[in-house]
């Protein structure tokens, strides 16, 4: 079972790269431009280090550490699972979520499946620069189990954006236009992208127990500079198996209220 | 055990009554208001392995709605759809992997990719065989004519080319039952006569179940010997095409063209009550219905022409919607259809 769709979606994925290559020059352009804004943020911290040597008691390239994890987390989803964005005007709202229910395999699956999203590459890679370049200069000597740490660390970033994204997705089975929720949560992610620190308690908390952003960059960056949360680093895969459970049961629940449109 | 069995199905949809502005979309969330409509409203039927059924009805009369229960898209509000034994909205991964199905105005097909990578994606989907894929792959590039299409990217394709391409994708995985929901829709004759051959080509063949809808009453002619007809949700109608053909599509209407009318067509016209109804006139324009058993065209013609001159004349073949129209009004006068249709087939 799990290997068929390993199968499958490795078949998938090669239709998506033919495609992608179809589309060369938008690809280049869309990297680019995520790129460039992605860019302005780094640029941002940058210029308040001119000022000062540490920010509540964090260096440059510990904040930048933080930012690059984000960015990675990020990436993933941007890459694997940017067809959620999409699942209500383009398939529930014209229908064409009847096609992904015909199929033999989870719609789910079908639906993530569906499409790769190029932009998503240049973001990956100029955020495994910062992590790497951060890691460098902080001195941190990885060994094997830290990279492996890492990149379990990443990959549960991912799956904690991806499921908080299913979550609000699923809202497009009852709501016409759902694209405002998902923005509006997903949004929060800004905030994960510098160390809880140097806000006001709530925002920490927010970010740790509701939207739970903070446990694909600030926790797991914790781990390596200890600034005194390195236990909560290890719940990220945990937070991101329980944030999956609960988005499978909403959106089982989403799927019996669709109603296909009139043809 | 028939293959597919339909008990009291019903499917009300809700739709929500949307209040305009901000404070609209707040209440909305508060407190939904909504109406219903009754799309299917409890229709009973069973369809044996192999056989190929027409469903027709109206626009809005609750086909689609009917089909989209059958392949598991839509939950039923009540009622029961069996398929091969299996509840399609539940056994969704058992269902699917025995069906196959056509929805006129969708692609299933990648719209990027040429079809030939979607049939094999669908082949990776469905585990077919190399071999039967490769075999099922020649046989219908050939009926379909679609050699030179598969290698083009979907978006490329024109509405009949693309929908050859999507017939063969709902066939390709040789599956027990096809729903083909207005296959034929904004086709050309040359197209549709490919398809109806396809199709009733692979039912013979591999008694594959199908099920078409559709307005053009040629398709059910060619593909179908069984037609369910439903009209408000309900089954008005469920027999041999044959009965429906002899009794109800006996009717012809003649539109004449005309000109210089003298004033005693009209009442020629009112001798001849027997043979044609459904006279409507104005100065220019002459509209008969005729039975075809009971007079010719060619009649029609003589009786009406000593008294204008008929500059144009069209025949019209009876549609869906009249059928179902005389089907209704039958049932008003007598409620016994069936055996009064019976009847008529007599002579
Ligand atoms: N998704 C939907 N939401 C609400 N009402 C719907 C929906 N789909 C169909 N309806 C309504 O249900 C009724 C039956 O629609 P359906 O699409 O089944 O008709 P149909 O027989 O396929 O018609 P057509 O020949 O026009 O395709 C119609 O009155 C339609 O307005
Ligand atoms: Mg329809």
């Amino acid at each position: 079972m799990l290997f068929k769709y390993i199968r499958l979606y490795i078949e998938f994925f090669k239709q998506n790269i033919k495609i992608m290559l179809e589309y060369r020059a938008d690809f280049i352009i869309g990297a680019m431009a995520s790129l460039f804004m992605q860019m302005s943020g780094i640029f941002f911290v940058w210029v308040i280090f001119k000022n000062v040597t540490t920010l509540q008691g964090w260096t440059f390239y510990d904040i930048t550490l933080v930012y690059g994890l984000l960015m990675l987390s990020k990436s993933l989803n941007h890459i694997f699972f940017d067809n959620l964005w999409v699942l209500g005007p383009q398939y529930i709202r014209q229908g064409n979520f009847d096609t992904l229910l015909l199929r033999p395999i989870s719609p789910l699956f079908h639906l993530i499946a569906n499409r790769l999203q190029q932009d998503g590459i240049g973001n990956f890679l100029l955020g495994l620069v910062i992590t790497v370049k951060s890691l460098y200069e902080l001195n941190l000597n990885l060994g094997i189990k830290g990279v492996a740490l890492i990149i379990l660390f990443v990959v549960s970033g991912g799956a904690i954006f991806a499921a908080i994204n299913l979550i609000t997705a699923t809202s497009s089975f009852w709501v016409v236009n759902s694209y405002h929720l998902i923005w509006t949560v997903y949004s929060v992610n800004e905030f994960a992208l510098y160390p809880l620190n140097i806000y006001h308690k709530a925002i920490g908390i927010i970010l740790t127990w509701v939207i739970p952003y903070a446990f694909a960059s600030f926790y797991p960056a914790n781990y390596f500079i200890h600034k005194g949360y390195e236990q909560l680093s290890f719940i990220s895969p945990i937070v991101a198996l329980v944030l999956w459970v609960i988005a499978l049961r909403v959106w089982r629940f989403g799927i019996k209220n669709y109603t296909s449109t009139g043809s | 055990m028939a293959i597919i069995e339909v008990n009291d199905l019903y499917k009300e949809y809700k739709i929500n009554q949307k209040k305009e502005g901000v404070l609209g979309a707040i209440g909305n969330i508060f407190y939904p208001r909504y109406i219903s409509k009754v799309a299917v409203n409890k229709i009973n039927f069973s369809i044996e392995e192999g056989e190929a059924v027409g469903y027709i009805g109206a626009n809005g009369a609750g086909k689609s709605t009917t089909i989209k229960m059958l392949t598991g898209i839509l939950t039923p509000t009540s009622g029961r759809v069996l398929v091969n034994g299996n509840i399609p909205y539940k056994h969704r991964v058992k269902n699917n992997s025995i069906i196959g199905a056509v929805f006129g105005q969708r692609t299933q097909m990648w719209w990027d990719l040429p079809p030939i990578e979607t049939y094999k994606l669908i082949q990776k989907i469905y585990d077919v065989p190399k071999k039967q894929f490769d075999e099922n792959l020649s046989t219908f590039t050939e009926l379909l004519d679609l050699k030179e299409l598969i290698k083009i990217p979907v978006r490329q394709l024109s509405l009949g080319q693309k929908m050859r391409c999507e017939i063969a994708a709902a066939f390709i995985h040789d599956p027990k039952i096809v729903y083909l929901d207005e296959p034929t829709i904004g086709l050309d004759i040359m197209v549709k006569d490919k398809i109806r051959n396809f199709i009733k080509n692979i039912n013979k063949k591999r008694s594959v179940t199908v099920i078409l809808t559709t307005h053009d009453l040629q398709d059910i002619e060619e593909v179908c010997k069984r037609v369910i007809i439903i009209d408000n949700g309900q089954v008005v109608y469920d027999g041999k095409i044959e009965e429906i053909k002899n009794s109800l599509g006996k009717y012809r209407t003649v539109h004449f063209q005309v000109k210089n009318c003298s004033n005693n067509l009209d009442n020629v016209l009112d001798t001849q009550k027997e043979y044609l109804f459904e006279v409507s006139k104005s100065p220019y324009d002459i509209q008969v219905k005729f039975d075809r058993q009971k007079i010719t065209a060619s009649e029609v013609m003589n009786i009406i022409s000593p008294y204008c001159d008929i500059m144009d004349l069209t025949i019209q073949e009876p549609s869906i919607e009249s059928i179902v129209r005389d089907l209704y009004r039958k049932q008003v006068d007598n409620n016994d259809f069936i055996k009064e249709n019976a009847g008529n087939c007599k002579y």
